[in-house]
């Protein structure tokens, strides 16, 4: 449950100029892996997500999800957004039930789980708030609450943290390793933030720009359970200076 | 608002017990206050400058009464004995405001029934666009004082003939605002609902819908402005009751105090009706305060 194959995918968006965003992707995901997509902008990582989503269509190749050619988005694959997505006009609780709403689900069936989803990430004072009425990350948590609530067989998870503070973006990666521990969903997330890659996933993929590449895959064998002091573990330092020097980033002086 | 209670027992004024503080001296009561009287103002100022520039109870050699001539027609107008009394109008004030506020109300009402589904259908849908968009465009120029003439055709002198003309005034702004409304809706909130496995039509009803409601209260606003522009146009021509039929019915025997008396009751129902809509959206949309109250 929840494997992802990328086979030999492309994407090309035609235009005025056609883009390539995307050339010859071959990738397996296996149940309950955390995989993270590392890359600077415009590699095409978030159309690889994007095309996983269902939200657009290979050009070529085979992009398969438990086995089934993905056409259209759903609720097996949960996305997270990067500035969260919530609908302004519901609060969050409507918000955090709307997709077991709209699929019809008893009101009995979701109201419990809702509720202990509220509690885990930590917001259930505030339930009745509308999403402005919070910060950036509380509503980050809004975001990944009702993705939860649909029980999804994969999470995507499309640069959630980026927008937020480094404080807030702790907490956040420290919320979702606590969860990611407990539940085991398959996950892919999308980042270019090194140190947020190598504390949370099993591997990276490091992607290349124009067009858009797996230039290499490292596996993560850091111990599990991780929080986020294991950012401070020799280890990772290590795994960091070498994908540092892989992607080329210098310092300058 | 209710922000008013703790920034008061900071201040001197509010020293004395709680109860005693009426709502006038609190900020927000003295900001509406001043808000009331600064409307009031410019009003005022060109109704005592009319007064003072009148001689003999009128203006500009007898053609225009002065505003205590006015106000002495309106109250006839309002409060007169009707039947056997010598002025035509005494008393029918009321019953000719109720006569076009009804009119407006079908034709708005039925306005927005058709503008907003075809504004949230040309929005939303390309086939729908393409298939609607250029003939809405195409009509959209035509003046409401241009479909006069078919209105009195098809629909003779009847009450119809002016729900038809309000309705359609309306109709433009509505379903141009709707439309502009549903084609901005956010796209990352169309993918998170997809996502959570909605269909088209849950799409349509539960975030498109919502999302456009912004534009579709601006359409409102602007809709219900041109549904009293076309209900006194109808009324002039069209039908033989109503603030507009008064209105050009005084103008042909002179009437001038009962012509600006007609005048200024349009405006205050246009006031109103506008402040009622707008109370509506207030209510409708907290969402959208709370964002730009805070950004």
């Amino acid at each position: 449950m929840g494997t992802i194959t990328f086979e030999n995918v492309s994407k090309t968006f035609s235009g005025q100029t056609e883009v390539r965003a995307l050339d010859g992707i071959s990738l397996t995901i296996g149940e309950g892996e955390f995989v993270a997509l590392l890359g600077p902008s415009g590699c095409g990582k978030s159309t690889l997500l994007n095309l996983l989503a269902g939200f657009e269509n290979t050009t070529e190749g085979t992009l398969l999800f438990d086995g089934k050619t993905v056409t259209r988005p759903g609720p097996d694959r949960g996305v997270v957004f990067q500035e969260a997505a919530l609908f302004p006009w519901l609060n969050v609780w409507q918000n955090v039930v709307f997709g077991p709403q709209v699929q019809g689900v008893a009101r009995a069936d979701y109201e419990s789980k809702a509720r202990n989803l509220l509690k885990l990430v930590g917001l259930e004072a505030f339930a009745e708030a509308l999403p402005v009425q919070l910060s950036g990350g509380m509503r980050q948590r809004v975001g990944i609450a009702r993705v939860l609530a649909m029980s999804p067989r994969a999470l995507l998870m499309d640069e959630p943290f980026g927008a937020l503070d480094a404080q807030t973006r702790l907490s956040m990666q420290q919320l979702l390793l606590d969860v990611w521990q407990s539940l085991g969903t398959t996950v892919l997330f999308v980042t270019h933030d090194i140190d947020e890659a190598i504390l949370l996933s099993d591997r990276i993929c490091v992607m290349s720009a124009r067009p858009g590449r797996i230039m290499r895959t490292i596996p993560i064998a850091l111990p599990r359970p991780r929080s986020i002091l294991s950012l401070t573990s020799p280890e990772f330092v290590a795994y960091k200076a070498a994908i540092m020097s892989d992607m080329k980033v210098e310092t300058i002086s | 608002m209710s922000i008013s209670t703790e920034r008061i027992a900071s201040k001197p004024v509010a020293s004395r017990a709680p109860g005693l503080v009426s709502p006038i001296f609190s900020p927000a009561g003295r900001r509406a206050l001043r808000q009331a009287l600064l409307a009031v103002v410019l009003p005022a100022m060109v109704i005592v400058a009319w007064q003072i520039a009148g001689r003999d109870g009128s203006l500009f050699g007898g053609v225009l009464p002065t505003p205590d001539r006015v106000w002495q027609a309106w109250k006839i107008w309002a409060f007169g004995t009707t039947g056997l009394s010598l002025n035509p109008y005494s008393g029918t004030w009321l019953a000719n405001l109720l006569f076009s506020a009804d009119r407006v109300g079908k034709g708005f009402v039925s306005a927005i029934l058709v503008a907003v589904p075809v504004g949230l259908a040309i929005g939303w849908n390309r086939i729908a666009s393409g298939a609607l968009d250029p003939t809405v465009q195409l009509l959209r120029p035509i003046p409401i004082t241009a479909w006069l003439p078919f209105s009195i055709a098809v629909f003779g002198i009847r009450d119809m003939g002016a729900v038809f003309l309000i309705a359609l005034g309306a109709f433009y702004p509505i379903v141009v605002n709707t439309a502009q409304g549903a084609r901005d809706v956010e796209r990352n909130l169309i993918r998170a609902a997809m996502m959570m496995g909605a269909g088209r039509w849950t799409i349509l009803r539960r975030v498109v819908l919502p999302a456009s409601l912004p534009s579709i209260f601006t359409g409102l606003r602007i809709g219900l402005g041109i549904a009293w522009t076309a209900v006194i146009v109808a009324e002039m021509v069209a039908v033989k009751s109503g603030l507009g039929y008064v209105l050009w019915d005084a103008y042909y025997v002179g009437r001038m105090d009962v012509v600006i008396a007609d005048m200024a009751t349009i405006g205050l129902l246009g006031l109103i009706s506008d402040r009622v809509i707008l109370l509506i959206e207030r209510w409708v949309l907290t969402w959208r305060r709370l964002q730009s109250f805070q950004s």
